[in-house]
C-alpha cells in the first residue's frame, strides 16, 4: 500500500507558508508543538481564529501542482491549521494512524467534520478512507456532502461505481450543485445514467420538477431506451428543460439525437458556440 | 427535566382558549439558554424562528430512560454538536450546548466513571458554551461525587456551569448546590442556577450567582409568576427558559413570556435582558458565543461554513408547506 500518492513534505512546507501570512507567530508555534494531538486539534479554532485564508496566486499555483485539483479556495484558517495538524501524524504504524483520524470522526462536531473530510484527499493510504468517504456521503448534514462533494478530489479518484453513483444521486436529492463535483462527466456511466432515468421518472409520476443538470449525466449514454426520456424533456415546454436536453442530445452520436437536435437549430448553433454549456445553465437554474 | 402530570390535568387547565398574541415583541431576538431540542420536531425550529428566537443552549441531559453504555453517551454529545446543530441552522437559529453527565445517571458509578473519562474529549469543542446540566437530582452520594468532578472540570476548561436543581427539596438542594461551587472555587458569575422559584431566587442572586427560571406548565414556573419576579427583583442577573423537552413543555415560553412582560408593563429595556441578553453575558464567558454569528440579518456569518449557494443553509429558508391544507405535495 502507498504511504502518500503526493509529495507530502512539499506540501507541509506549502501550508507552513501559508500559514506564517494567516496566523501570528505564537500560534505557528503552538501548531508545531508536539502535544496532545487530540486536544490541539480540537482547540484550533480558539487559537487560530476562523476569517477566510488569504492565499497567494503563485501558492495556489504550487498546490495545484502538489496535487492537482485540489484547492483552499474557500477555506478558513482553522481548517487549514487542523489539516496541517494531520500532515504531522506519524503514519509508520497503519493501524494506529488510521485509529486516529477515525476517532476524531467519531466525536466531530460539524466544523471539525467538514475539516476532516476536506482533507481527506491529504491523508496517508488513500485506499483506507473509502468506507469512511462512504459514510460521509450517508451525512444529512448539508456543509459536510459539500465538503466532499465540491472541490474534492478524493472521491473521483478512490471511490468504486456504486460508491460513486450514491455520491451523484445524493448530490440531486439533496439540491447540490453538481457541475461542482470533480469527475462529474469522466466518471459518468451507462450505469448511472440508467438509475438517473428511473429517478427522472419517479420524479415526473410525482409530478415535481426535474433538475436539469441531471441530463448531463445521460447524454453521452443515449440509446433507445434513454433517448425516449431526453426526448421527452425536449418536448416538455419548459425552456430550461428543452436547454439542458439539447446539450445532452450533442453529447451523442445515437442518429436520433442528432436529428433531435437540428429539429431546433438556433439551440443547436447556440451550443456549438458555446453559449449555450452546462455551466451556463446552472447559472440559470 | 420534565415530570409527571397526567393528560386529565391539562384538558382542565387548557380551557383558556385566548389565541396567542405575539404582535407586542415583534421584531425583538430571543436567546433560549436552555431548550432540549432533539426531543423537538422541525415545526417548533420553525415556531421558534418566527417568534424571533435566534439563538439557543442544549444542555445535555437524559433521554428519559437511562443509557446503559459508554457508545450512547458519545454519540449523544456527538449529536448535540454535530446533527442538531445543523438541524438548526436550517431554520436560521444558532445552535450551542453544555456537555456534562447528568445528575439522575451519576447514580450508574461504574459507567459515571467512564462518561467522565470521556467528558474532556467533548468539552472544548466549539459552541459548548458550559459544563451542563449538571446537579442534584436524588441529592445522592454518588451525584454529589460528579456533580463535584464536574465543577473542577469545568474550572480547568474555563467554562461556565449550568446547574439544574432538584425537583424535591429544591431549597435545600440549590442552597447545598451553590455551598459546594463555592467550596471548590467557583466565581458564582460563572454559574448559572436554573429552575429558580419564588423560594429560591433571593439567595442565589444575593450570593452572586445567575439565576435562571424555566417557564414549564405544571411543573415549574408559570410566565405570570415570572413577570412577578421580575417586577420584583428587577433584571439583573436574571434570565429565562424554556427547557422544553419530550414532556408538556412550550419551546416558545421565552417570546411568551416577553409578550407577557410587555403587556404588564415591564421596559422594553428589562425585557432584552431577560429574555436575550442576560444569557448572552453569562454563557459568552466560554468565549464561544460570537453575537455577529445570529445577529447579522438573521444569518449565520461564520467563515467555516465555506460553501455558497446552498439556501437551506442561509436564514431559515426552509420550504414552508400549508398545515391548513389537507393537500400534501
Amino acid at each position: 500500500m502507498v504511504m502518500y500518492n503526493y509529495d507530502v513534505d512539499a506540501l507541509r512546507a506549502l501550508f507552513k507558508n501559508i500559514l506564517t501570512v494567516n496566523v501570528p507567530a505564537d500560534v505557528l508555534n503552538w501548531l508545531q508543538q508536539k502535544g496532545n494531538f487530540n486536544t490541539a486539534f480540537v482547540l484550533v479554532p480558539r487559537k487560530t481564529g476562523k476569517a477566510l485564508l488569504q492565499i497567494s496566486e503563485l501558492e495556489a499555483q504550487e498546490l495545484e501542482a502538489i496535487i492537482p485539483g485540489f484547492s483552499l479556495t474557500g477555506w478558513s484558517v482553522d481548517m487549514l491549521a487542523r489539516a496541517y495538524l494531520l500532515l504531522e501524524l506519524d503514519e509508520t504504524n497503519t493501524e494506529e494512524y488510521f485509529r486516529k483520524i477515525e476517532n476524531l470522526f467519531l466525536a466531530a462536531e460539524v466544523n471539525e467534520l467538514v475539516a476532516l473530510y476536506s482533507a481527506l484527499p491529504l491523508f496517508a493510504y488513500p485506499d483506507m478512507w473509502v468506507k469512511r468517504c462512504a459514510e460521509g456521503i450517508r451525512s444529512n448534514i448539508g456543509n459536510v456532502l459539500e465538503a466532499i462533494m465540491y472541490q474534492n478530489p478524493y472521491p473521483q479518484k478512490n471511490l468504486d461505481q456504486s460508491a460513486w453513483n450514491q455520491l451523484v444521486l445524493k448530490a440531486f436529492f439533496t439540491g447540490k450543485d453538481v457541475g461542482k463535483i470533480q469527475g462529474i462527466d469522466s466518471r459518468a456511466s451507462k450505469d448511472l445514467a440508467y438509475v438517473i432515468s428511473d429517478y427522472v421518472h419517479e420524479r415526473r409520476a410525482a409530478g415535481r420538477d426535474i433538475n436539469p443538470s441531471l441530463w448531463r449525466l445521460v447524454g453521452p449514454f443515449i440509446d433507445d431506451k434513454l433517448f425516449e426520456d431526453v426526448k421527452w424533456a425536449f418536448e416538455s415546454g419548459v425552456y430550461v428543460n428543452q436547454k439542458a436536453s439539447a446539450l445532452a442530445l450533442s453529447q451523442s452520436n445515437y442518429p436520433a439525437a442528432e436529428a433531435l437536435l437540428s429539429s431546433q437549430p438556433k439551440l443547436k448553433t447556440a451550443i456549438e458556440q458555446k453559449e449555450l454549456t452546462w455551466d451556463s445553465l446552472t447559472l440559470e437554474y | 427535566m420534565c415530570c409527571t402530570h397526567s393528560f386529565e390535568d391539562r384538558i382542565s387547565q387548557d380551557k383558556d382558549t385566548t389565541p396567542v398574541d405575539l404582535s407586542g415583541i415583534k421584531g425583538m431576538k430571543f436567546f433560549d439558554p436552555h431548550v432540549h431540542m432533539t426531543s423537538r420536531t422541525t415545526d417548533d425550529y420553525q415556531a421558534m424562528a418566527d417568534a424571533g428566537v435566534v439563538a439557543l443552549i442544549e444542555p445535555a441531559f437524559w433521554l428519559g430512560q437511562p443509557r446503559t453504555g459508554l457508545d450512547s453517551f458519545r454519540d449523544y454529545y456527538s449529536s448535540l454538536i454535530g446533527w442538531e446543530r445543523f438541524r438548526s441552522s436550517q431554520f436560521g437559529i444558532k445552535h450551542y450546548c453544555t456537555i456534562g453527565l447528568n445528575s439522575r445517571e451519576a447514580n450508574n458509578e461504574a459507567l459515571a466513571e467512564q462518561v467522565m473519562e470521556m467528558l474532556p474529549l467533548f468539552v472544548y469543542k466549539e459552541g459548548v458554551v458550559g459544563i451542563g446540566e449538571i446537579g442534584f437530582d436524588d441529592q445522592t452520594a454518588a451525584e454529589e461525587k460528579y456533580y463535584r468532578a464536574q465543577l473542577e472540570l469545568a474550572k480547568e476548561a474555563g467554562l461556565p456551569v449550568q446547574i439544574h436543581t432538584p425537583h424535591r427539596d429544591k431549597k435545600g438542594g440549590t442552597t447545598r448546590s451553590m455551598d459546594i461551587a463555592l467550596e471548590h472555587g467557583l466565581d458564582p458569575y460563572m454559574v448559572i442556577v436554573d429552575h429558580n422559584n419564588e423560594e429560591t431566587v433571593k439567595e442565589v442572586l444575593d450570593r452572586g450567582f445567575w439565576a435562571a427560571f424555566t417557564i414549564y406548565p405544571f411543573t415549574k414556573m408559570g410566565n405570570e409568576r415570572m413577570v412577578e419576579i421580575a417586577k420584583q427583583h428587577g433584571p439583573e442577573r436574571i434570565m429565562v427558559n424554556s427547557a422544553a423537552d419530550w414532556g408538556i413543555s412550550d419551546p416558545l415560553a421565552v417570546p411568551k413570556t416577553a409578550a407577557l412582560m410587555k403587556i404588564r408593563g415591564i421596559s422594553d429595556s428589562d425585557i432584552h435582558l431577560i429574555t436575550y441578553q442576560n444569557a448572552i453575558t453569562a454563557f459568552a464567558q466560554s468565549g464561544q458565543i460570537n453575537e455577529a454569528d445570529f445577529t447579522a440579518g438573521g444569518s449565520a456569518i461564520d467563515q467555516s461554513q465555506r460553501f455558497e449557494g446552498n439556501t437551506v443553509l442561509r436564514g431559515g429558508q426552509q420550504p414552508r408547506i400549508d398545515k391548513n391544507s389537507i393537500i400534501i405535495s
